[in-house]
């Protein structure tokens, strides 16, 4: 594979524009991240978050415009091993199947390396099994390992989803809404593990986000989208509530606009 | 074309010609004929009493319990074949080992759709008739006259409840990285096992019903039985083979409620 040099960005939003019907999602969006980043997408619902965590996990192709993360174009000619391996996405329903033991959810993470054998094995003998295991222990429920995913609260599936992450070790992890409907406690502990699962290394971290005080804690920049296009792009430590409010009144007044 | 189409799609269409079937199917009844044959009373009446009692003796409750031994061997059998045959199709007929985008994808998925339908289009009796004339009064014939037509129902139930399960988890597996068969496994048939298994276990109680109706072929279980002793008119006998039949039906069913049970619990 074609790595780029050390210093150049890890992910690389080129002129990304994307239409749904009757609604530009995003429109024109540039953004780049370097390896090490954690970066806070805020902003009102309908802004394009979603939308630009979609586009970045290669799940949804832009109108016009490119994305690449570590050189690699995000196109639908990536395989799909390849794009396993550059990204990974913890949805905000965590979607996991409910009828499996957890150590199954868990080493999903695993599928883009496993062959057909290794994964029929595994329905029997779970393979990389250590790797689930040690994953869940860092998620704090070493426990759960065997147990009916569906048997679990929903603060105990999103650390599920989020040990699949964890063993698809991706180079750049993308979570939608992971801290929304979580009490102030549960958020900490959550952003923290996300945190650690990016650091230091050469990886990077997308979340959207609502919250200035956790941007501020456990992010290194905020992006702020508006009506699918970027509004500013700070320092995390500079985020306030203040800019915050004003990214969404101002939304709220120009949609009223768009009414009449 | 698309008006066209409307109307043969439309639900009053149907209604008006399901409407027009019954009122057909009226009309041609001769009603100045009595409608149930002359003494018919009679031995309706006849047959009811013979159930105060039932012939309960130790030497006729043995053939019965050997007729329903052989039943339950031949729908266990029959439902086997049917799920080796109906599983494997179901699931190419469902599409599910395809991407979306694979040009065979549909063509493939329409010609299994049609062997699964072709085989269940013929009922297991017309099916049972044809292996008889050509392999002889075999257990054989038996069983395959069963579990094709089973198949291709299973099949076909198959194929629908592997495509109808939620999208969101699977897409999340894909973009963990997993192949069209990974999904299949740790996906698709996870969340809809305990459909597929409990309509199993319907269609194998169904199958007993078949295979008792089988034996008018002559193919021995109670069936067999109960055309024997109808013939002999012994109506008691008549009565204690259809309680066997009913504790058959019975037992399969308190099996599949515990076999769901036990697949939503653990």
């Amino acid at each position: 594979m074609a790595e780029q040099s050390e210093d150049a960005p890890l992910v690389v939003v080129r002129d990304v524009t994307k239409t749904f019907p009757r609604v530009t999602a995003l429109s024109a969006v540039g953004l780049s991240i370097n390896a090490g980043e954690r970066v806070a997408l805020v902003g009102p619902s309908g802004s394009g978050k979603t939308t630009l965590l979609n586009l970045l996990s290669g799940t949804v192709q832009p109108d016009s415009g490119t994305l690449s993360v570590s050189g690699r174009l995000l196109s639908q000619r990536l395989p799909r091993r390849e794009l396993a391996s550059l990204v990974g996405i913890i949805h905000q329903q965590f979607d996991l199947i409910p009828q499996l033991p957890v150590v199954h959810n868990v080493l999903a993470g695993r599928f883009g390396r496993w062959g057909m054998f290794r994964s029929l094995l595994s329905t029997v003998w779970p393979q990389d099994y250590h790797l689930a295991a040690a994953a869940l222990e860092q998620m704090g429920i070493p426990d759960k390992v065997q147990e009916r995913t569906s048997h679990l609260s929903g603060g105990e599936q999103q650390r599920v989803a989020i040990a699949r992450a964890i063993v698809q070790s991706p180079r750049l992890v993308l979570a939608d809404e992971p801290v929304a409907s979580v009490d102030p406690g549960r958020a900490q502990e959550i952003l923290q593990v996300l945190a650690s699962v990016t650091e230091g290394s050469n990886r990077a971290l997308v979340a959207s986000m609502h919250t200035p005080y956790l941007v501020q804690q456990f992010f290194s920049r905020a992006v702020g989208l508006k009506e699918g296009r970027v509004e500013f792009d700070l320092p995390a430590d500079r985020l306030t509530e203040a800019i915050l409010s004003d990214l969404y009144d101002l939304s709220h007044e120009e949609s009223s606009l768009h009414w009449h | 074309m698309k008006p066209r189409r409307a109307i043969l799609e439309s639900p009053h269409l149907l209604t008006v010609l399901l409407i027009g079937a019954v009122a057909w199917s009226l009309a041609t009844v001769n009603w100045s004929a009595p409608l149930v044959h002359t003494g018919g009373g009679k031995s309706a009446l006849r047959f009811l009493l013979a159930l105060f009692p039932p012939d309960l003796s130790p030497e006729f409750l043995l053939v019965c319990a050997n007729a329903a031994w052989q039943t339950l061997a031949f729908a266990l059998t029959g439902i086997t074949v049917a799920v080796i045959i109906g599983f494997p199709l179901g699931v190419v007929a469902s599409g599910a080992l395809f991407s979306r985008e694979s040009r065979i994808r549909v063509p493939v998925m329409l010609a299994v759709r049609f062997v699964l339908g072709a085989i269940r289009a013929i009922h297991e009796l017309v099916w049972a008739v044809l292996f008889v004339a050509a392999i002889g009064l075999s257990p054989l014939a038996a069983i395959i006259a069963l579990g094709l037509p089973y198949g291709g129902i299973l099949g076909r139930i198959y194929a629908e409840f592997l495509e109808d399960v939620p999208e969101e988890p699977l897409v999340a597996l894909q973009s963990a990285g997993a192949s069209s068969l990974q999904v299949l496994v740790f996906g698709r048939l996870p969340m809809c096992l305990p459909d597929l298994v409990s309509y199993t276990f319907y269609r194998f109680e169904c199958s007993v019903r078949a295979a008792a109706i089988l034996s008018f072929v002559g193919i021995r279980g109670i069936g067999y039985e109960i055309q024997i002793s109808l013939g002999d008119l012994l109506l008691g006998q008549v009565w204690t083979l259809l309680f066997v039949l009913l504790a058959i039906v019975a037992l399969v069913d308190f099996w599949s409620g515990r076999v769901r049970h036990n697949l939503l619990t653990t």
